[in-house]
């Protein structure tokens, strides 16, 4: 099939099957996370075509697209406002698991993934262990066939709506600590487990904190061996950074910004798309966030040669998530005083009450405040660049 | 110019601090944030009572004759405590209309309240559609036999829900595209047939209201200043109102970079305070010297509207623009050096960043500012 065959095949199937509400979802994004409810009915619809998991190998219920098919299928899914699905299972354990995981494991968790079954949730940095993860101190010790753990993991996203949880958990002091480390899948419903909210500074809840408190978990949750887990961790992290396509985030706030521009005036009565000054900034960022466009290029272009991404993921990430943040501040300034208006109840998709200012600036300062996270999750930028420094320039 | 206070300016900084340190908690702050009122009333008493919302107003007015330094020295404690109290909307904004340009009567009557802390004023000078642009004004004033009669909607009033009454900027003359000629200025009372609000909290936790007139009827009395020349008492109102929001992110910026500080010595990570990372010690060093650059550019704008120095609109423009660009710098980093804990609504940094956020674009972003200097630099050049 040709590429603009496939844009036409994925472009119907959007059309029939997200519906308004689901793309208003979509829509109302003000960070990586969709309303819960919206994101779970589209997940269902993907899943039943069949396109729910297209990086996962085909004899795992992928869809067998090349590179160029699932960049595609991404773009479209994202600029039509699809939600973003829940990275913490397809995207990251997923992967893991069908690398690192027991017959049995692939066998029961797998599927329930792909269904929507199962909710998963990421357990790994700790209080006081963030960008030293490895000092995490969380321990599970091994009691006949379980595990008991007890310790507590932090800025677990999503953990109020998940039903699992996957855990990097301290099971020797041994060695370096990155030694005494496993990775473990543990049933958020066990005796003993307690998630507390975080209230975000848009104020809503997306982070938790969760308690173990003698959680008993079956010692065959174990995924790779005891004292492994930070291997498999690593893979993982991997995925975390070379899955995501931040070219198609910066073409959503593009067209966003472009709304704005075309329809907000600015101080001296002229839309904000002509004014000069304006429009020097935002192509300072376009420029950059094409030149990004082009390394993401380089890297799949790399990966279908077989090869990886190697530290230009670490640029990736870091380049992506600033170049996010610049589009951010320059809708904030369109929208102004406009952004200043906190109205949770019309960012959710169900609602249909007035709304205050004009639609194109209701999520504008929630996803401003939202975003400055993206530099200090999945790695900050300081750990970005450090990496950079060793791997790559061998400071 | 090297700026001695006198010792009444002193005092007052020392007392604004002292009282705040002692009664202005964040826990208390982030419980009013959540009520459903703007802001606490006791509190407001209590600035009253120390003479604070007097502070600024003329002695023949009832005050006690401060200026801009003044409105700088209480704002920058009010930046550093989060004050949530609308200082600036009812005392800075609709005060100093009121005091300049209202009849003596309505005078009479409404500075004295304010004074006491009995009344809350808002102004309602932005329009949908180009809120970047108070000069962009679709409401209209259309005179009738006694007075005027309004009709027309303002949008993000600050300070709305709270408010007694308001000062909104209407259309009397030719408006010309780009010029405040043709907008007047009229008090409207909360209670005024035809007026209502629909009232919100804003990201900062402050309040305010969209605010509709469905013929609302004025007398000639109400008129602030003069017909459709209303900017011209409104004009040296923003400055002052500049003046103070850039003193109260001072103060803001002051507490991001302590508590920075404070938290990369307590951090520990591999093994080390986080603040011994030369990456993160330049990076409070730079946040450091923005704002410093930043005091000295308010001081001097604040002296220099205080003795009607030719170059001192100049120096607001210089202001609000370095604001626009200290506070994002500061305040981005605050959070970035906390990590997720400055992300959260229980911590103080993320609500410093959030009123930065709004200080930042408020009353003009810096590139309007930065055009405006560079205007006012040609003219004084030429």
């Amino acid at each position: 099939m040709t590429e603009s065959a496939f844009r036409q095949e994925v472009r119907e199937f959007l059309a029939e099957s997200l519906t308004p509400e689901i793309a208003r979802a979509g829509e109302l994004m003000t960070s990586v996370f969709a309303d819960f409810d919206a994101t779970m009915d589209w997940h269902k619809r993907l899943h039943r075509k069949g396109w729910v998991a297209p990086d996962w190998p085909q004899e795992y219920g992928g869809t067998g697209w090349t590179l160029s098919e699932r960049y595609i299928f991404q773009e479209e899914c994202k600029l039509a406002n699809a939600p973003a699905l829940f990275a913490m299972g397809l995207q990251m354990l997923g992967p893991m698991l069908i690398r690192y995981g027991t017959e049995e494991q692939n066998n029961y968790y797998l599927p329930r993934m792909l269904s929507g079954e199962d909710v998963w949730c990421q357990g790994y940095s700790e209080p006081g262990a963030g960008s030293d993860l490895a000092s995490l101190i969380t321990a599970a010790v091994r009691d006949g066939d379980d595990y008991i753990i007890n310790g507590s993991k932090i800025w677990t996203s999503y953990a109020q709506h998940s039903n699992k949880i996957f855990c990097l958990v301290r099971t020797s002091k041994e060695g370096k600590p990155q030694a005494g480390i496993s990775f473990i899948l543990v049933d958020m419903d066990t005796e003993g487990l307690k998630v507390e909210p975080i209230v975000g500074l848009d104020g809503t809840v997306e982070q938790c904190q969760v308690y173990f408190d003698n959680v008993r978990v079956p010692a065959a949750n174990l995924v790779g061996a005891e004292n492994q887990g930070w291997d498999v961790a690593k893979s993982l992290l991997e995925f975390e950074r070379g899955g995501h396509n931040f070219t198609i985030d910066h073409k959503k706030q593009m067209a966003k910004i472009d709304r704005q521009a075309s329809s907000q005036y600015s101080e001296d009565n002229t839309l904000w798309k002509d004014n000069p000054i304006f429009a020097a900034k935002l192509s300072d960022v376009a420029v950059d966030a094409l030149a990004l466009e082009f390394t993401e290029l380089r890297v799949k272009g790399a990966f279908e040669a077989g090869g990886n991404a190697g530290a230009l993921s670490s640029l990736i990430k870091v380049m992506g998530t600033e170049i996010g943040q610049r589009f951010n501040e320059l809708s904030l300034e369109m929208m102004a005083e406009h952004a200043f208006v906190k109205q949770l109840d019309a960012l959710l998709p169900s609602f249909e009450g007035e709304t205050i200012g004009p639609d194109c600036g209701l999520t504008t300062m929630a996803e401003y405040i939202n975003n400055r996270s993206a530099t200090i999750y999945g790695g900050s930028a300081e750990i970005q660049r450090d990496i950079i420094a060793k791997r790559v320039l061998h400071l | 110019m090297f700026i001695e206070y006198s010792e009444e300016q002193n005092m007052l900084r020392d007392s604004a601090e002292r009282y705040l340190r002692d009664n202005y908690s964040f826990d208390s702050r982030q419980a009013t944030v959540k009520q459903a009122s703007g802001f606490d009333a006791v509190q407001w008493q209590a600035f009253a009572d120390l003479g604070w919302l007097a502070m600024t107003f003329d002695e023949d007015s009832g005050g006690f004759g401060g200026g801009a330094l003044e409105t700088m020295i209480l704002c920058e404690q009010f930046g550093k405590f989060l004050v949530l109290e609308p200082y600036l909307e009812s005392v800075v904004m609709v005060g100093g209309l009121i005091e300049a340009g209202a009849q003596p009567a309505i005078k009479e009557q409404y500075l004295t309240g304010l004074i006491a802390g009995e009344l809350q004023g808002a102004f309602a000078y932005l329009e949908e559609g180009s809120v970047a642009d108070p000069t962009h004004v679709k409401t209209i004033a259309e005179p009738s036999a006694d007075g005027f009669i309004l009709n027309g909607s303002k949008t993000v009033v600050l300070n709305g829900p709270e408010a007694d009454f308001f000062i909104v900027s209407v259309i009397t003359g030719a408006n010309h595209k780009d010029s405040s000629q043709g907008i007047s200025l009229f008090v409207v009372t909360k209670d005024n047939p035809g007026l209502s609000l629909k009232n919100y909290k804003t990201y900062d936790g402050r309040s305010a209201s969209e605010l509709h007139m469905t013929d609302v009827a004025v007398s000639n009395l109400a008129l602030v200043g003069e017909l459709d020349n209303g900017f011209a008492i409104a004009a040296p109102i923003f400055s002052r109102a500049i003046v103070a929001v850039c003193a109260e992110a001072v103060g803001a910026m002051d507490a991001l970079l302590a508590a920075t500080v404070d938290y990369t010595k307590q951090r520990k990570q591999f093994g080390q305070s986080i603040s011994g990372f030369q990456v993160l010690r330049h990076r409070m060093v730079d946040m450091f010297m923005e704002i410093e650059l930043t005091r000295s550019l308010l001081m001097a704008t604040a002296w220099k509207l205080d003795n009607n120095a030719p170059d001192a609109e100049q120096c607001v423009a210089a202001l609000k623009a370095k604001v626009g660009k200290a506070g994002r710098y500061v305040s981005h980093n605050a959070v970035q050096l906390h990590g997720g804990i400055g992300t959260t609504d229980e911590f103080s940094v993320g609500h410093y960043f959030k009123r930065l956020a709004t200080i930042g674009v408020m009353f003009g972003s810096r590139d309007s500012h930065l055009s405006r200097y560079s205007q006012l630099s040609a003219q004084v050049s030429s």
